[in-house]
């Protein structure tokens, strides 16, 4: 077991903070630039929003439906089709090329075909949400089932094991390590596309909110919303590394969140 | 009792359709509670053999039958050990000997009474709860060992179960299971490229050769159980040993 020193972790992760707000601020000195606010500028904005703008609230909320809503359907969707691609080489031919196609097409360009499709309401981004993330989780899901050492396998089937229990005692707890990195890949994606989608066309959610204060030239609140969006990123990222130490303790740590 | 008759296989190689022999004409057989070790240079399909009696993978011609009934499988009456251990790095050390357990519907109660039991015999109290990764390759192949007797099985086979030790470990290993086995007799086909193991383990040695893999001589191994380490420097061990190395040796010249 490695041991880590958390004190010191902080300490130079808060010396990085007060490197790069230095140089912001020295930047805007020098460079006169009116619209750019102030780190301070930034940071009083995230309180005005915190507990001064009932819009806020109501934004985020919105947004996070279509977040979650589609961040779970990406997981519902992409943990199967991986473990399928992964488990069954009939069904990663097939699949392949799809996959390709997913992984390196730009979703936005697709954003108000999908919206002329789907209407402007709720499932147009959850929609776009899904597009941006479920490809990841299955990508990574495949890789993980096919890390699983073939001699596992083999193991359980010395000893009687039905493919169902494979799946259960061996392929499953074997691919989890990358079942989870896919998902924070996959969280990290669906923000993106949730907000994106709200920038581009659905004026709802954080997205008008980001809209409506760039257009009245209020970038601190900008920024401040930006911070919101990346603090509670951070949250759900923390909270899904805390599950995943619980559920694999027994792997390296390979975490990159 | 295990026989084999008239076995075959061969591997499809996938270029030209066409395959390679692996295995030709195997003829033998395993009595019960009876020690054998296949030895053969690299290339004689001893692996594969084991792997065919396991049930793992098919055969092409012949037939592999235990008690009289042809194998179609892997069977509840076999358990292997496996080179690399074969051991489930998110399962504690309890959690992979109770493996074959449980995938037998064993209730859980009873797999732990039996696991507690296997970890004494194999000597390996005190580390329930590590994982595999925190154990020496040693006592890695204890967990594997201990996995494959708490089915009980009538049968083990053993695929070069030693192999991946150092030497101090392996003849520490080699000398338990010699206790082990001469305390509760199983039938037993050890698979191993150590000419001492195979002689110093078998009641029975049977030498494998190369491309296509056939049997080449059952040796019988004329020491006494139970067998202390002092059996290596009595003289059928050495002849045995000697007569062992000279036909590997002419196997292997011309090929090296």
């Amino acid at each position: 077991m490695k041991k880590k020193n958390l004190p010191v972790d902080w300490g130079l992760r808060l010396a990085v903070l007060i490197v790069a707000v230095g140089l912001w601020e020295l930047f805007l000195r020098s460079s006169q630039n009116f619209l750019l606010p102030r780190f301070s500028d930034m940071a009083s904005g995230l309180f005005h929003l915190l507990f001064a703008e009932a819009r806020f609230w109501q934004a985020l909320y919105i947004s996070n439906q279509a977040l979650i809503l589609g961040f779970a359907i990406s997981v519902a969707v992409g943990i199967p089709l991986g473990l399928l691609a992964g488990r069954f080489r009939w069904m990663d031919r097939i699949l392949n090329p799809y996959v390709g196609v997913l992984l390196t097409m730009p979703v936005a360009p697709l954003i108000p075909i999908v919206i002329i499709a789907l209407g402007l309401g709720i499932a147009a981004r959850v929609f776009i949400v899904v597009l941006f993330a479920f490809v990841f989780i299955t990508v990574n899901t495949r890789a993980g089932v096919r890390s699983v050492e073939a001699s596992l396998i083999e193991m359980a089937k010395s000893f009687g094991a039905s493919e169902g229990q494979i799946w259960r005692r061996i392929v499953i707890p074997g691919a989890m390590p990358a079942i989870f990195a896919g998902m924070r890949i996959g969280l990290g994606r669906a923000i993106t596309g949730m907000v994106m989608v709200e920038l581009l066309l659905v004026a709802s959610g954080l997205g008008r909110l980001l809209l409506e204060f760039s257009g009245r030239m209020q970038s601190d609140l900008v920024f401040a919303t930006v911070l919101a969006v990346i603090i509670e990123a951070l949250a759900l990222l923390a909270a899904m590394q805390a599950l995943e130490k619980r559920i694999t303790r027994w792997a390296p740590d390979a975490s990159i969140g | 009792m295990i026989r084999v008759r008239a076995l075959s296989k061969e591997f499809s190689v996938r270029d030209n359709g066409g395959g390679v022999l692996a295995l030709s004409d195997i003829d033998f057989e395993v009595h019960d509670n009876e020690f054998v070790t296949i030895i053969g240079p690299s290339g004689c399909g001893k692996t594969t053999l084991l792997r065919i009696i396991a049930g793992l993978i098919p055969y092409d011609q012949g037939e592999v039958a235990i008690d009289g009934r042809v194998i179609t499988g892997p069977g509840p009456e076999r358990a292997v050990v496996f080179q690399n251990f074969a051991l489930m790095p998110w399962a504690d050390v309890l959690a992979n000997i109770t493996f074959g357990l449980e995938v037998r519907g064993t209730p859980l109660d009873e797999c732990r009474d039996k696991a507690k039991e296997l970890v004494k015999l194999v000597g390996l109290e005190g580390f329930e709860k590590r994982f595999p990764k925190e154990l020496s390759g040693g006592m890695q192949q204890r967990v594997g060992l201990a996995r494959a007797l708490a089915v009980n099985p009538e049968i083990l086979l053993m695929d070069e179960p030693f192999g991946a030790l150092d030497e101090q470990t392996r003849r520490l290993l080699q000398e338990q299971l010699l206790r082990l086995w001469e305390g509760q007799r199983k039938t037993v086909v050890f698979v191993t490229h150590s000419m001492d193991e195979a002689v110093m383990l078998g009641d029975r040695v049977m030498l494998m050769t190369p491309r296509p893999g056939r049997v080449k001589e059952m040796i019988d191994v004329p020491l006494q159980r139970p067998r202390s380490p002092q059996v290596e420097k009595s003289g059928a061990f050495v002849e045995i040993k000697e007569y062992l190395w000279e036909n590997l040796r002419a196997m292997q010249v011309g090929e090296s």
